[in-house]
C-alpha cells in the first residue's frame, strides 16, 4: 500500500489531476505510453490488495469521461480477474463460517472458484437435495481489514477533507456501503426483495438464497444459467437483440427506481449474466441503495428546469441534489454548467421523443463531452459532493457504460410510456 | 510346530499391541472431553479413568502424568495430519503455500475442539523441566519426525522448481512460524477465528513469493 501511494501520488495521480484540472493536452503519445504502464500497475497492485482498494479500481473502471481509455481497459480487468484464495483456504473459511467443510454440506463441491466477487468468490456446488447452487465464499476478516483501510484512508485524507474536496459524509456513506456489502445475510435479504420486486419482469432471473446454506460470510444461491457479457457480445448479437437487451436493462432500472425505490448499485457487467435469447440474470447484491430522493421528482426538474422561477425553486432544487451541507450561493454556481449540459441532451421544449442511442460513438456528442468534464470540474472544485449520490451515480454510470458497449438504441419515451408517463419526459442524466 | 507356535505368539502380540492402542485412545477421547468440560486443571486423572472405564491404577500404566497425556495427544495429531496428508491427491499438486497452509489449518482444526487444553498445554511447556517442553527429549522424537515431514514437503517443491533450495532450515524456520500461529490462534477472538486464517494465508504467500523472487541474494 505504502509502495502503491508513493508511486501513485508521485506520478500518476498528480499528473492526471494536473491534466484534469489544467486541461493540458499536450504530447499525446508520450501520455498514451505512460498511462498504460501506469494503469497496469495500478491494476496489479490494486488486485493484489483486494477489498476496498478493488472496488476503488471498480468504481474507477466505470467513471467514463475522467479516466483515459487505456487506464479503463486495465482497470476493467479487475471485474472479472480478481486473486483468488485457493482451494484450501476457501475451504477452512467455509468451516470457519458454517461449521462444517462443504463437502459435509453439498453432494458436490467444486474446490476451484468459477467467479470472482470483489469481495470473495464464488464456487459451484451442488446440494444434498441435487440442486445447481453457487456458493460465494467471503475472504476471511475483510471486514476488519476494511475498517483498517478506512482509519488509513481517513488519516490520509485529512488535508482534502478539511478544505471540504472529500466530506468526510462521503467517506462515510462508502464504508458504510463496503462493510454493508460484507454481511451476506443482508444480502439475502436484498435477494428476496429483488426477487419478489422484478418478479413481473419474465426476463429477470435473480438468485435465491438458501438460508440453512448461508451466514453472514457465507452465501449460497441457486444457479444463475447463461454467460459473461464478453461472451454474449462474441456471440456477435443482431441489432435488435441489443436493443432489447438494452431496452430491457433500462426497464430493469426504471423498476427498481421507481417501483421497489431501491437500486441494484453495482452495475458492472461481472454482475449481469446474459443468455443468447436476451434474457438476463441479476446477481451480486452486496451494494443496494434505498433512495431517497424521487426520481421522477428530479426528472420533473431538469425537463421543466424549474430552478429558473425563482430563488426559493432554485434553493430547493439544490437542496434536493446537494443537501443541506453544501451553502446556497456556492451550489447555486453549478446551474449554467448543468443547463447547459441539459441544452444539448435535450433542449426544452423539444418534442420529439427522447431516444438513447449509443450505435454511433464517433457521432456522441462532442461538446456534451465537454460539457460533462467541464461540470466535473466545477463539481470538484467546490466541492458539490453529496454522498447519497455517490451510489446513484455509481449505479447510473454502470448502466450505462454497459448500454455504450452494448451500442444499443433504447426509446426512452416508449420505455416511460410503459410506466404511464405523458411522452416527453426528460431523461436527467 | 515351533515355527507354528511362533506365529501364534506374534499374532497374540499384535492383538496386545492394539488392544493396547485402544485402551490408550479410550483413555485420551475420555480426557479430551473432560478437558473441554471442566478444563485441563480441573480434570482429576480419577475422573479420566472413570470416564475411560478402567482402574485409576491402570490408567497409570498408561500414561504417568496428564503432560504425557498431552504428548500422545500431539503424537496422535501429527501421525493423523501426515497420513491425511499422503492420502490428498489433489493438494500434491497444489503450490507449496497452498500445501502449507493445508497443514497448518488441518492441525488448528484437530485442535480446535479442546481448545483449553492446549493453551494449558503452552503455558506448561514452557516450564525447563516440563516432557513438554521443547528441550525435553520425548517432545524433541516427535519434533524430528514433524521435522521430517515439513522437509519433505519442502523438498518436493525445490524439486518442482516452486521455492529455491531452503534445506532442513527451512523446516526450522516453519516449524517456528507453525508455533507462531498456534499462538496467534489461540487469542484469536474473531469469529470462526477467521483472522488467523487470513494472518496464515497472507504470510506463506508473502514468503513464498519472497522465496521465489529474492532467494538467498538479499
Amino acid at each position: 500500500m505504502g509502495k502503491l501511494g508513493f508511486s501513485l501520488m508521485g506520478s500518476y495521480l498528480g499528473y492526471q489531476a494536473q491534466n484534469l484540472i489544467l486541461g493540458e493536452d499536450d504530447r499525446p503519445q508520450r501520455q498514451s505510453r505512460f498511462r498504460q504502464k501506469a494503469s497496469r500497475r495500478v491494476r496489479e497492485e490494486l488486485g493484489a490488495l483486494k477489498g476496498p482498494a478493488m472496488k476503488l479500481g471498480q468504481l474507477l473502471s466505470m467513471q467514463d469521461n475522467i479516466l483515459p481509455e487505456e487506464t479503463l481497459a486495465e482497470l476493467a480487468n479487475l471485474q472479472m480477474h480478481a486473486p483468488a484464495m485457493h482451494a484450501s483456504l476457501a475451504r477452512a473459511q467455509f468451516k470457519s463460517a458454517l461449521g462444517k467443510y462443504p463437502e459435509e454440506l453439498f453432494r458436490e463441491f467444486d474446490p476451484e472458484p468459477f467467479a470472482a466477487a470483489s469481495l470473495g468468490q464464488v464456487h459451484r456446488a451442488i446440494t444434498l437435495d441435487g440442486e445447481k447452487v453457487a456458493v460465494k465464499i467471503q475472504y476471511p476478516a475483510i471486514r476488519s481489514a476494511i475498517e483498517n483501510d478506512f482509519k488509513l484512508l481517513r488519516s490520509a485524507t485529512i488535508p482534502t477533507r478539511l478544505t471540504g474536496h472529500l466530506p468526510s459524509a462521503l467517506l462515510d456513506e462508502i464504508q458504510r456501503g463496503l462493510l454493508e456489502e460484507t454481511d451476506y445475510v443482508r444480502e439475502a435479504d436484498n435477494l428476496y426483495f429483488f426477487r419478489k420486486g422484478l418478479g413481473g419482469l419474465d426476463y429477470v432471473t435473480v438468485p435465491r438464497a438458501y438460508r440453512e446454506l448461508s451466514t453472514d460470510r457465507v452465501l449460497t444461491m441457486s444457479f444463475v444459467e447463461g454467460g459473461s457479457f464478453a461472451d454474449f457480445l462474441k456471440r456477435k448479437p443482431s441489432q435488435t437483440l441489443r436493443n432489447l437487451v438494452g431496452y430491457r436493462l433500462l426497464e430493469m432500472f426504471e423498476v427498481q427506481a421507481r417501483v421497489l425505490k431501491s437500486l441494484h448499485a453495482d452495475q458492472h457487467p461481472g454482475n449481469y449474466i446474459f443468455q443468447p435469447d436476451g434474457r438476463i440474470g441479476l446477481i451480486d447484491f452486496g451494494c443496494v441503495k434505498r433512495l431517497s430522493i424521487d426520481v421522477l421528482e428530479l426528472r420533473r426538474w431538469y425537463r421543466d428546469r424549474a430552478w429558473r422561477e425563482s430563488d426559493a425553486a432554485a434553493r430547493q432544487f439544490l437542496t434536493m441534489i446537494y443537501g443541506n451541507a453544501v451553502p446556497f450561493a456556492r451550489a447555486r454556481k453549478i446551474l449554467p454548467m448543468l443547463e447547459r449540459m441539459m441544452d444539448i441532451m435535450r433542449p426544452q421544449g423539444s418534442k420529439s421523443e427522447v431516444v438513447i442511442d449509443y450505435r454511433d460513438s464517433a457521432g456522441r456528442k462532442p461538446e456534451l463531452k465537454e460539457a460533462v468534464r467541464e461540470y466535473t470540474i466545477q463539481v470538484l472544485r467546490d466541492k458539490l459532493i453529496n454522498p447519497e449520490f455517490a451510489f446513484i451515480m455509481r449505479a447510473d454510470m454502470g448502466l450505462h457504460h454497459l448500454l455504450r458497449e452494448l451500442n444499443a438504441h433504447v426509446n426512452l419515451t416508449k420505455l416511460w410510456e410503459g410506466f404511464g408517463d405523458g411522452p416527453a419526459g426528460a431523461h436527467p442524466f | 510346530m515351533k515355527t507354528k507356535r511362533d506365529a501364534g505368539k506374534t499374532r497374540q502380540q499384535g492383538k496386545r499391541v492394539k488392544n493396547k492402542e485402544n485402551t490408550k485412545r479410550a483413555i485420551l477421547r475420555a480426557a479430551l472431553e473432560l478437558f473441554a468440560e471442566k478444563g485441563f486443571y480441573n480434570t482429576t486423572t480419577k475422573a479420566i479413568s472413570r470416564k475411560a472405564g478402567i482402574a485409576e491404577g491402570t490408567l497409570f500404566n498408561y500414561f504417568e502424568t496428564k503432560e504425557d497425556l498431552a504428548l500422545y495427544f500431539f503424537e496422535d495429531e501429527l501421525d493423523g495430519v501426515i497420513e491425511w496428508y499422503d492420502r490428498n491427491t489433489r493438494l500434491k499438486r497444489a503450490t507449496v503455500s497452498e500445501q502449507l497452509f493445508a497443514i497448518i489449518q488441518q492441525f488448528l482444526d484437530h485442535l480446535a475442539p479442546c481448545e483449553e487444553f492446549i493453551g494449558a498445554v503452552y503455558l506448561r511447556a514452557l516450564a525447563p523441566a516440563s516432557k513438554l517442553s521443547p528441550w525435553s527429549l520425548q517432545s524433541q522424537e516427535r519434533q524430528l519426525r514433524y521435522l521430517q515431514f515439513i522437509r519433505r514437503v519442502l523438498a518436493q517443491a525445490e524439486t518442482s522448481g516452486d521455492i529455491p533450495r531452503v534445506g532442513d532450515f527451512g523446516a526450522y524456520a516453519f516449524g517456528l512460524f507453525h508455533l507462531a500461529i498456534v499462538t496467534h490462534w489461540l487469542r484469536d477472538r474473531s469469529r470462526g477465528k477467521e483472522q488467523t486464517l487470513a494472518l496464515l494465508d497472507r504470510c506463506l504467500k508473502l514468503g513464498t513469493h519472497f522465496l521465489r523472487k529474492g532467494g538467498w541474494d538479499w
